[in-house]
């Protein structure tokens, strides 16, 4: 189980229930560290004073902000006096749809699993799974962790609570001065362009998307390893608008509709391609016995598609 | 004034293509703070030490190592690892589509609005083909140097498009072998628990949930500055109860 980082209690109510948080993300990048070039040591960040040009521990640092140009100095002691009264409580104020939830205000996921085994702190959590289970609502509650509150909303994922933390309305920002283009679509496009959406549909299935960026990185450190050479690949030009937006959008469906790649222009396309091409896409079309087939078989094979 | 965009690339819908820029869509008001040296009030320098040589080093000595084992590092230089961002450059393909409400929350990560670079009409027609199939666009797009999963969704006026978590950097619920205990939450304290949802259903508003905690801190700075007196004296937990059945009738009001 990942390492908890909270303990408290989660109250609904007058319930309450001993949780603790784990998160429910796991970074899975690959760390680099800064060397120092020469001699490959590596690097460690000092603190040194600015004024005196000394090197200053941390015992003696202190948290300054600034007002307006008057610095004033806080202490820990001060900050703590101000936390909210519970700082080892969840409290669930309210419950809300989750659809009416922007995905915009999640921030980080944790999760909340029972803090101990005893019977009454089991039990109580389990009320509250299959209570929360199929409610297609979240609960807004607040807690503090490492002084700062945060606003959080529960639900159930995976039979267990699942707590989100949340950005505060002030911190979104306003969508107005976002720059949206011209006129609004006539509706023969749009039409076609819905159409492209729907055709283009599928399931969301997490499983089908890999981190190809952490693979290419590690390969790239193999790479390395093994003093092989690196290659920098050249990077995709970016496209032009289309010249005709109806056009690009009917060419668009067609392809989808064919199951071809969406952006292939579709002029005298199968014939041009090789015998591999044609069987690379007879294995994405699911062509049945296309190894054996030869190239005007495929052609036609996937002509019919 | 107009926001500062961070990106500008394509986005490609089939063979439309869309000139866009894009911007950060949220930002921290977390009170920050700058470290000082105690003594004189001077602001604190982070400076980099070889501890080899004791002596500060400058950025442009500095290369990124990745330790393979103890203190042993292969040493990449910057092209080598732009090398692993890929060929797509500025463009972000929208392959596929999916149900936004499919998508579960935990896979979201940071948010962008997507704005349009010129005046052309494609930015209305995504925004509406999105914003009428409720659909968002799954694609891939590059960030210095970095590839993100990105789902791309109307959002009120504009359109969003979100970086998206990896399905192994999420945590499953299997993981965490929770232990379901013996007795199973009777049928009346299920009944009960519902019915205190019900009582605390309400419509979602964000502006209602203000950071208390950051105007807390914000009026301690105030007051300290002022000179006045911090009251420094400890808040008290509140105590808990152990019988469920008892502390949800009395939530509910004694009327179970």
């Amino acid at each position: 189980m990942p390492r908890s980082l909270w303990r408290g209690s989660l109250s609904f109510g007058l319930v309450n229930v001993p949780v603790q948080l784990v998160s429910a993300a796991r970074d899975l990048d690959y760390h680099f560290n800064e060397l120092h070039d020469k001699d490959k040591a590596r690097i460690e960040q000092r603190r040194f004073c600015s004024e005196e040009d000394v090197e200053v521990m941390w015992e003696e640092v202190a948290r300054s902000f600034d007002l307006d140009g008057q610095q004033v100095i806080v202490t820990d002691e001060e900050l703590a006096s101000v936390e909210p009264r519970k700082t080892r409580t969840i409290d669930i104020e309210a419950f809300v749809d989750l659809a009416d939830v922007d995905p915009i205000y999640f921030d980080h996921p944790y999760f909340l699993v029972p803090a101990g085994d005893s019977e009454g702190t089991l039990r109580a959590y389990r009320l509250l799974v299959e209570t929360m289970g199929d409610a297609e609502q979240v609960a807004l509650g607040r807690f503090v962790m490492r002084t700062k509150e945060y606003l959080t909303a529960l639900r159930v994922r995976d039979g267990a609570l699942t707590l989100t933390t949340m950005r505060f309305h002030d911190e979104v920002r306003p969508t107005k001065p976002i720059p949206t283009g011209g006129k609004k679509p006539g509706k023969k496009e749009l039409d076609r362009a819905v159409a492209v959406v729907e055709e283009l549909t599928t399931e969301w299935e997490p499983e089908r998307y890999e981190d190809c960026y952490r693979e290419r990185l590690r390969r790239v450190i193999e790479s390395k390893q093994k003093r092989r050479k690196i290659e920098v690949p050249e990077p995709e030009k970016q496209p032009k608008p289309a010249p005709d937006l109806m056009a690009a959008l009917e060419r668009t469906l067609a392809n989808a509709r064919a199951g071809r790649d969406v952006r292939s222009e579709p002029d005298g396309d199968l014939e041009e391609l090789s015998r591999d091409e044609l069987e690379e896409r007879a294995k994405d079309a699911g062509v049945r016995g296309r190894t054996k087939m030869s190239k005007d078989e495929l052609v036609e094979a996937l002509s019919d598609r | 004034m107009a926001p500062r965009s961070i990106w500008n690339g394509t986005i490609t819908f089939g063979l439309v293509n869309l000139p866009i820029k894009l911007y950060s869509a949220t930002e921290s008001k977390t009170v920050h703070f700058n470290e000082v040296h105690a003594k004189d009030g001077a602001r604190i320098q982070h400076r980099r030490i070889c501890p080899k040589e004791g002596k500060a080093v400058s950025y442009d000595e500095v290369v990124k190592g990745y330790e393979v084992s103890d203190d042993r590092y292969v040493v990449l230089d910057k092209d080598e690892i732009k090398a692993a961002a890929g060929d797509r450059g500025k463009v972000i393909h929208l392959t596929e589509f999916v149900n936004a409400a499919e998508i579960d929350p935990v896979f979201y990560e940071k948010t962008y609005f997507v704005g349009s670079r010129d005046h052309e009409d494609v930015y209305r027609l995504v925004h509406e083909a999105l914003e009428r199939t409720g659909q968002a666009g799954i694609g891939r797009f590059t960030f210095h140097d970095r590839e993100y999963l990105v789902a791309v969704r109307a959002l009120d006026d504009v359109i969003a498009l979100h970086t998206l978590r990896f399905h192994d950097e999420v945590v499953s619920g299997d993981e965490l072998e929770i232990d379901g205990g013996s007795r199973r939450p009777s049928k009346r304290e299920i009944e009960m628990a519902g019915r205190l949802i019900e009582t605390l259903a309400e419509d979602f508003s964000p502006e209602s949930y203000e950071d208390s905690y950051r105007e807390a801190v914000l009026d301690l700075i105030e007051r300290k500055a002022k000179g006045e007196e911090i009251d420094l004296s400890e808040q008290e937990e509140p105590e808990q109860g152990d019988d469920l059945a008892a502390a949800l009738q009395a939530s509910l009001g004694g009327k179970g």
